[in-house]
């Protein structure tokens, strides 16, 4: 049995999968050292080895797999239509469109929210125009005057008289399945589907509910159309191994090549990219202090133009963890006396297939979704949402209106971003046009990943298959 | 505070500590029934009719710097009263607003 056991060791100190970036701690190494040590969540690693066979490319550029999609994978997930802060009041509404569909998301009571398919049942008028908000008494058909109570039953036809036919208790409006978690509402079309809990699956759900973002508002949200078809859009934001070179200017002060990748269940993967330490590409050629002076947060606004000093024989990690936690915890009135350093300083980015991005950190606070582009498979539709600590005082701000950017825009010049994210932003889309076109124009017709880094986009699309099948 | 213009044209409506962050006043003035907004750290003063089926727009959801009419979802700039999205298209009238003393004031 021993003879057994060590030969397995060898064999699993070569398998697939396991190699790691030589000569450089792990991230659970880097987060074992902080100050304020962090929870089980982030102290756990979940990797597997899914495989090394090459994606083929037809599902980025063919517009057949893009309409199949629509029928196979779109119509069956769980998808973030919305947050609560949206619609705080009985009777506001949220519009959320996916391709040809429409919902209004509605709130009907204080723990109830219906998700209706946006489209008249007389001759089908969207009830409510695309991309819009607000609240109703009712949802009445601006065409001929069909309306809808709040709750969805039927309230009234025009000269009802002409339509015998019409049994308004089965005139009642078409609901997709709601469900709500961490302050998101999550909509899935199919009746059949799991619930969201089975979906995301026990560990990974444990997570969410651990970050408690029912309680963070929106501050800042961005959106933007981009040259790509969406899952080369979210996939460019699930691995690490492409800072060197998209973002040397980030590489100074981010653990790239030794960040943790994670797979839970068929729908969540994610990443811990460790920040305030050295790129081990970079290794002997940059001082603590050099990586003080580069180092970028999202929310860097609370910050202000501090001056950032290294204390003798501290880190720049160490002093960029107590200086962000003090004058964050001024700046925006909230308490982050229980946040680790880890949470507060790195990278967490997960991925919920098929639309949402959930960065539960302090420093780095986005929710990134993702939606294809009803009119061209080769563009989609992003959006950065910011999410701040709501302040002590119990005063929850307003979700803040979406800026949208024109095509051609930078993502810094849309008022409020930090420029510096705003760059990392226009760097990682400016490649995608580029990769769009390549793959159109390649002679070979598949992707090949690397084992570690890149297991999200291999996960991704592992869940793609599932849906859409292969092809 | 003081915003817009000075003009003589300018009428007193409401005293402005009636109207509150967040709040919404309908007012008469020089013949117009207007609604006044407190949103975006700011007073607004809308025509409250909507341009696309000349309901009230009193009860409408103000978000940022933008109404929407409760009867059918469409959306005005409060600023300029630019239509937003269907079912309108066409604008709806604004006037200027300003603080004097206390009272908020519109020049209609």
């Amino acid at each position: 049995m021993e003879v057994e056991a060590k030969q397995d060791h060898k064999n699993r100190a070569t398998a697939k999968g396991e190699a790691r970036c030589p000569g450089a701690p792990s991230t659970q190494d880097i987060i074992a050292a902080d100050k304020v040590g962090a929870p089980g969540w982030v102290r756990s690693e979940a990797y597997q080895f899914l495989g090394d066979a090459d994606i083929p490319t037809d599902r980025y550029i063919d517009p057949e797999y893009a309409r199949r999609e629509i029928q196979t994978l779109w119509r069956h997930t769980w998808q973030f239509a919305c947050r609560e802060e949206h619609i705080p009041e009985v009777g506001d509404y949220y519009v959320y469109d996916l391709g040809p569909y429409s919902f209004i998301v509605t709130r009907v009571g204080a723990d109830d929210i219906r998700a209706y398919y946006n489209a008249c049942l007389h001759r089908g008028t969207k009830l409510r125009a695309s991309g819009t908000a607000g609240n109703a008494c009712e949802f009445k058909c601006s065409f001929h005057g069909w309306s809808w109570n709040v709750d969805g039953s039927h309230k009234g036809a025009t000269c009802h008289w002409d339509f015998p036919h019409v049994d308004p208790a089965r005139f009642t409006l078409p609901q997709a399945r709601v469900e709500r978690l961490g302050g998101f509402v999550f909509i899935n079309m199919d009746p059949q589907a799991p619930t969201l809990a089975e979906y995301l699956g026990a560990e990974a759900k444990a997570h969410i509910d651990a970050w408690k973002l029912e309680n963070r508002y929106t501050y800042l949200h961005v959106s933007k159309r981009l040259p790509c078809n969406w899952k080369l859009a979210i996939e460019a934001f699930m691995e690490a191994y492409h800072v060197i070179e998209t973002h040397p200017q980030v590489a100074v002060s981010n653990g790239d090549a030794n960040s943790q990748y994670d797979v839970y269940g068929e729908h969540v993967n994610r990443f811990i990219s460790p920040l305030g330490v050295l790129s081990p590409h970079l290794y002997g050629k940059h001082t603590e202090e050099d990586i003080l002076k580069q180092f970028t947060l999202g929310d860097s606004g609370a910050l202000g133009g501090s001056q950032r000093t290294l204390k003798d024989g501290g880190t720049a990690r160490q002093v960029m963890a107590d200086m962000f936690r003090g004058m964050f915890e001024q700046a925006t009135n909230t308490d982050l006396s229980g946040v680790s350093d880890s949470e507060l300083l790195d990278c967490f980015s997960y991925t919920v297939f098929p639309n949402t991005f959930l960065f539960p950190g302090i420093s780095l606070p986005m929710v990134y979704r993702f939606r294809p582009d009803p009119r061209d498979h080769r563009k989609c539709l992003y959006e950065v949402m910011f999410l701040r600590p709501v302040p002590l005082d119990g005063q929850r701000p307003q979700p803040a209106e979406p800026i949208h950017l024109r095509d051609e825009q930078s993502f810094s010049e849309a008022e409020g971003m930090d420029p510096g994210f705003g760059n990392i932003l226009d760097q990682d889309t400016d490649n995608l046009v580029l990769q769009q076109e390549g793959i159109e124009a390649s002679a070979k017709r598949t992707l090949t990943l690397g084992n570690y880094q890149e297991i999200r986009v291999r996960h991704f699309e592992q869940a793609v298959d599932k849906y859409v099948g292969e092809g | 505070m003081s915003e817009g213009p000075a003009s003589p044209a300018f009428t007193r409506v409401l005293e402005a500590a009636h109207l509150p962050p967040g709040g919404k006043k309908v007012v008469q003035a020089g013949g117009a029934c207007l609604l006044l907004c407190h949103a975006n750290q700011r007073y607004y003063a809308i025509a409250n009719t909507c341009s696309h089926n000349q309901k009230p727009l009193e009860d409408g959801r103000v978000m940022g710097s933008s109404i929407a009419c409760p009867f059918h979802g469409a959306r005005f700039d409060l600023a300029t009263g630019k239509a937003l999205n269907l079912p309108a298209t066409r604008p709806v009238p604004v006037y200027a607003v300003r603080v004097v003393d206390g009272w908020i004031e519109v020049a209609v």
